[in-house]
């Protein structure tokens, strides 16, 4: 692409500077000439596809059907930045220079996005030194170590029970080495560790004793004593470091202190931060080949649970990987002697597959069992006579257990090795999950896994688009009404004619999910992804192969999905292939999507819709597009900058008095006198559009029979004041091309904007659809937002709605189905034309909803709910 | 079944790409070793003989260019695909217009890869060797 701007790589400061120098000393430039006008306009429209392309190519990457490596991150945020430059330029030539700020917006989004992609261990000034479980930020393991990240996703993607807790968070750590200056010492201590001059011990020791005798810092004590001071129960306060429990598993290296009471909670916490640097942990990072200064070190503090049983479960039978099976460890009292395999535990063998059948229990006899020991801390306690040779768990808790851990399993990609507790009131926890470690057996699994296909037979291949990649198996599960959404049962693979947003929350249950329309980078498939449940949309005729209830394997990596439970296949995914999820290029995407894709400028009514309130790239775009379009919509103005200025009428029996402003093969060039007919316009949005709104029944003429209080208040509203969101009333104006179109409709007192593009390739195209005010009071006008809001979203759009604004998107459809959309849309736009005043109570709403849909839905089309 | 494995390398110093794509072929069957370090690869080339070799064109230390040079010196009969960067497609196709089984630009899916090394597996085995 070339740019003005390509050569200047990193900061935009100096092009801001650049900018500047350009245009401050000429006093008053002349204005772009009108051409020049809608060059910038075309260009700027380019750009703004091309950051919406961008942004949607990197949404879909997230999916894990692509590899890509961080170069390929830091050029796409190059190649972003550059075109956003371009755009606040055009709009600044545009609008004559009234939006010089977006350049510090600029520097604001794109400097982080910048550390983001430098950064291993970036911890900065505003990040917490204390963050509660339940507001974990996810997509910082650095912040709050790997093992309280995964109970943060236990806790809010998969809502499993966790007792609950907070984190003093590495940086927190960082500050505690600070305030002691340890820093240095340590470094010194490491390099002659490392030199040779001191053994492990030595160096341990002298680390050590530099932590246990250091003082925490009073800000993370203060913010450490806010969450205990309330609390009367006893802490669990545990190493969470970076990296441990991610790639590489330090389980039992570093220290976990049981049944603390608050008052002990920061001597526990400088023992627990010192046994990052215990003579094991030396060796093992050593070994692992991390150097100890990257070490950080996050604490998880949580209240115990007084169990009276407790163990770990592994999802897969180490004795015997190949066996299906899954095994529960369980003891009396306390977990630790199950983890640290000393103490009698029952073992129980259980099926892997439902009903999940036990297929052998060991029943130890327990004499003795671990607990809490007055006053703090843990002892042994003999174990009444009676109790001693049963078995620790009820087949009901076991159930519970292995459903857990198979949707830890099913999350993590991974085997797991979950701890859990059972307490006195018969409630199970989950006290953390990690990857469960087993020796390699070369070559397993990987013969049987070729040979697949003579095995299985495939029931649908190489159909479908990718939306997130995995392989997961469970019973076809059909949903069709709500009835059917909430009887799911956990693990079945959904299948589904169209990715309607509203089917979000059963996502988490599902094994894989198979639509046969969608798209991509719709909402569900973002939803699908934050599950990480494998998905393919756009799989003819899967409602109709995959029957309810059989069971199968969807594999969407290779785009097959297979009858029957494909063990060989899950076992091979489980054991032998990376989780894209948990790798850094992944993390560091997600990290950037978060500063990219979000869309949180709705309103342009609203105050903050301005350069400041821009806190993502869609934002910037979002503003840059509302404002250069605003500036070509007030036409008389417009007109008035440029004399000469050409313009068409739409010449047709709908009363719309229809603008248009032709860029380029919108209109028959045969059509004359600036006078266009239905029949002349070639612009492919623009004609469905008509299509919609010109057919038979849908402009209604007919008088609406109005009610009393609707009709006085219609009467007592003058057009000139504006509702909450409306613009200026203009005249109505389409934009257009062969393949585009923004069209701005005042309808009576209804303002729509609809911008949408047509073409061939289905990644470029988009409908954007926005409709705000009203005659009638506002609760009437919310009515009507909140019936367009639900056909819309029944016609697979993503919609935002607030107060009496609806925004809905659709995106990257192919030419066909955004037709259909576009249609359905002018039908939409004539049939609320009037509608606030008809909808006199809430219980209106469903009622048009279906006459809507039973009306212009092609038959079956949707057939949801 | 398991006699007539096709043998691939894939070269990639970007650890993520060697740690996708390896799984990936494996489960097609084939027989795959990956390394990140170029120089490592070099010296395995030196004692095995590859079917297929996949390799970045980019790399720290010896770059793809040489170590194509390099495998195609020690075994002609070796395929080699190239991962290149997206910009540089255009160029790379150019400079390797002898040699180059196929060329493949990042970010790629795991159907292409898989795909391309498939094609240069049909070759192989059509030439009957």
């Amino acid at each position: 692409m070339v740019s003005p701007w390509s050569g200047m790589s990193n900061v935009i400061r100096p092009l801001r500077e650049l900018w500047g120098r350009l245009f401050q000393p000429r006093p008053k430039p002349a204005l772009a000439s009108f051409t020049e006008i809608f060059d910038h306009f075309q260009e700027l429209l380019r750009d703004h596809q091309q950051v919406m392309e961008l942004i949607a190519d990197l949404g879909e990457k997230s999916g894990g059907e692509y590899i890509f490596d961080r170069k390929y991150l830091a050029d796409l945020t190059e190649r972003l930045k550059t075109l956003l430059l371009r755009m606040v330029n055009g709009l600044n030539l545009i609008t004559p220079r009234r939006y010089v700020d977006l350049y510090s917006t600029l520097d604001r989004i794109f400097l982080p996005l910048d550390a983001e992609l430098r950064g291993r261990l970036s911890l900065s000034a505003e990040m917490p030194y204390v963050v509660p479980l339940k507001e974990l930020p996810l997509d910082r393991p650095e912040l709050t170590g790997g093992k309280a990240n995964t109970l943060g996703r236990v806790i809010q993607s998969l809502h499993l029970p966790v007792p609950d807790g907070f984190v003093i968070t590495t940086r927190a750590y960082r500050r505690f080495l600070e305030q002691n200056q340890l820093e240095d010492r340590m470094h010194a201590l490491l390099e002659s560790w490392a030199s040779g001059e001191m053994d492990e011990r030595q160096t341990a020791r002298q680390l050590q004793y530099g932590i246990l005798g250091g003082v925490v810092p009073h800000e993370v004590a203060a913010a450490v004593k806010r969450r205990v001071e309330k609390s009367e129960s006893y802490w669990a306060v545990r190493s969470s470091a970076y990296g441990e429990d991610a790639e590489v598993s330090f389980a039992g290296i570093h220290e976990s202190l049981l049944h603390v009471p608050p008052a002990d909670i920061l001597p526990a916490y400088r023992k627990v931060l010192a046994s990052l640097f215990s003579a094991g942990a030396l060796l093992y990072r050593n070994t692992m080949g991390m150097l100890g200064e990257d070490a950080a070190m996050a604490v998880l503090c949580q209240e115990t649970v007084s169990s009276v049983a407790a163990g770990v479960v592994h999802t897969l039978d180490v004795a015997d990987p190949q066996a299906n099976s899954l095994v529960i460890y369980a003891s009396l009292g306390w977990g630790r002697t199950v983890v640290e395999g000393t103490g009698s535990v029952d073992r129980y063998v259980i099926d892997r597959a439902p009903p999940h059948k036990i297929r052998t229990q060991e029943i130890s006899l327990k004499r003795t069992m671990l607990g809490p020991k007055p006053g703090g801390g843990e002892e042994e306690i003999s174990v009444p006579r009676a109790e001693q040779d049963k078995p620790a768990l009820s087949g009901e808790v076991m159930q519970t257990l292995v459903q857990w851990a198979l949707v830890l399993e099913r999350y993590f990609k991974r085997p797991q090795e979950v701890e859990w507790a059972l307490d006195g009131d018969g409630r199970c926890w989950v006290l953390q999950s990690r990857g469960l470690m087993f020796p390699k057996a070369q070559g397993w699994a990987r013969e049987d896994v070729v040979e697949i296909g003579g095995r299985y037979s495939a029931l649908l291949q190489d159909c479908g688009l990718v939306a997130h990649a995995g392989v997961g198996s469970g019973p076809v599960y059909h949903v069709d009404s709500d009835a059917k959404m909430n009887s799911m049962p956990e693990g079945a693979v959904l299948v589904i004619k169209y990715t309607a947003p509203w089917l979000a929350r059963i996502v988490p249950r599902a094994s894989a999910i198979i639509a046969e329309r969608g798209s991509a980078a719709g909402h569900l498939a973002t939803i699908a992804r934050e599950f990480r449940v494998p998905t393919l949309v756009g799989v003819e005729g899967a409602t109709r192969v995959l029957r309810d209830g059989m069971h199968v394997t969807v594999d969407t990596k290779q785009r097959v999905i297979y009858e029957g439970q494909v063990h060989e296949l899950l076992q091979y995914e489980l054991v032998r292939t990376l989780a894209f999820e948990e790798t850094p290029e992944f993390r560091v995407l997600r990290r950037l999507l978060k500063r990219i894709a979000p869309l949180h400028l709705i309103d342009p009514q609203s105050p903050g819709f301005s350069p400041e309130g821009c806190t993502s790239v869609h934002d910037v775009i979002r503003f840059i597009h509302e404002k250069a379009i605003e500036e070509l919509m007030n036409l008389p103005s417009l007109v008035r900058r440029f004399r000469g200025v050409q313009v068409w009428t739409l010449v047709s029996d709908l009363p719309l008095g229809l603008k248009i402003l032709d860029l380029g093969g919108g209109i028959d060039p045969r059509a004359r006198e600036r006078k266009a007919m239905p029949g002349d316009l070639l612009s492919a949005p623009l004609l469905a559009l008509w299509e919609g709104l010109a057919a038979p029944g849908v402009w209604s003429t007919d008088p609406v029979p109005v009610d009393l209080r609707g009709m006085i208040s219609s009467l007592t509203k003058t057009r000139a004041e504006p509702s909450a969101g409306a613009p200026s009333p203009g005249a109505n104006l389409a934009v257009i091309s062969d393949s585009y179109m923004n069209l701005h409709l005042h309808l009576g007192y209804h303002f729509n904007l609809i911008d949408a593009r047509l073409e061939p390739d289905a990644s470029r195209n988009h409908i954007y659809f926005r409709f705000v005010g009203g005659v009638t009071d506002m609760t009437r006008r919310s009515r009507r937002a909140q019936l367009l809001a639900s056909i819309l979203s029944r016609c697979d759009f993503k919609v935002d709605t607030r107060g009496d604004l609806v925004v809905a998107r659709i995106l990257h459809l192919p030419r066909e189905d955004m037709h259909n959309q576009l249609r359905l849309l002018g039908r939409l736009i004539g049939f609320t034309r009037q509608l606030d005043i008809q909808l006199r109570s809430d219980e209106d709403i469903p009622h048009f909803v279906e006459s809507f849909l039973r009306e212009h839905l092609p038959l079956g089309a949707m057939s949801l709910r | 079944m398991s006699t007539d494995k096709l043998k691939v390398m894939v070269l990639d110093d970007e650890p993520i790409v060697c740690k996708r794509v390896q799984p990936a072929l494996e489960k097609l069957g084939y027989e795959v070793e990956s390394y990140t370090d170029s120089h490592a690869a070099i010296h395995r080339i030196q004692e095995t003989e590859y079917d297929i070799i996949v390799t970045d064109l980019k790399m720290k230390g010896i770059d793809g260019m040489q170590f194509l040079q390099e495998a195609k010196k020690r075994s002609p009969r070796t395929e080699v695909i190239v991962i290149t960067g997206f910009a540089t497609l255009e160029t790379a196709k150019e400079s390797f217009h002898k040699g180059v089984f196929d060329f493949i630009a990042k970010p790629f899916k795991l159907s292409e890869i898989q795909d391309v090394v498939n094609k240069a597996a049909a070759k192989i085995r059509g030439s009957g060797t």
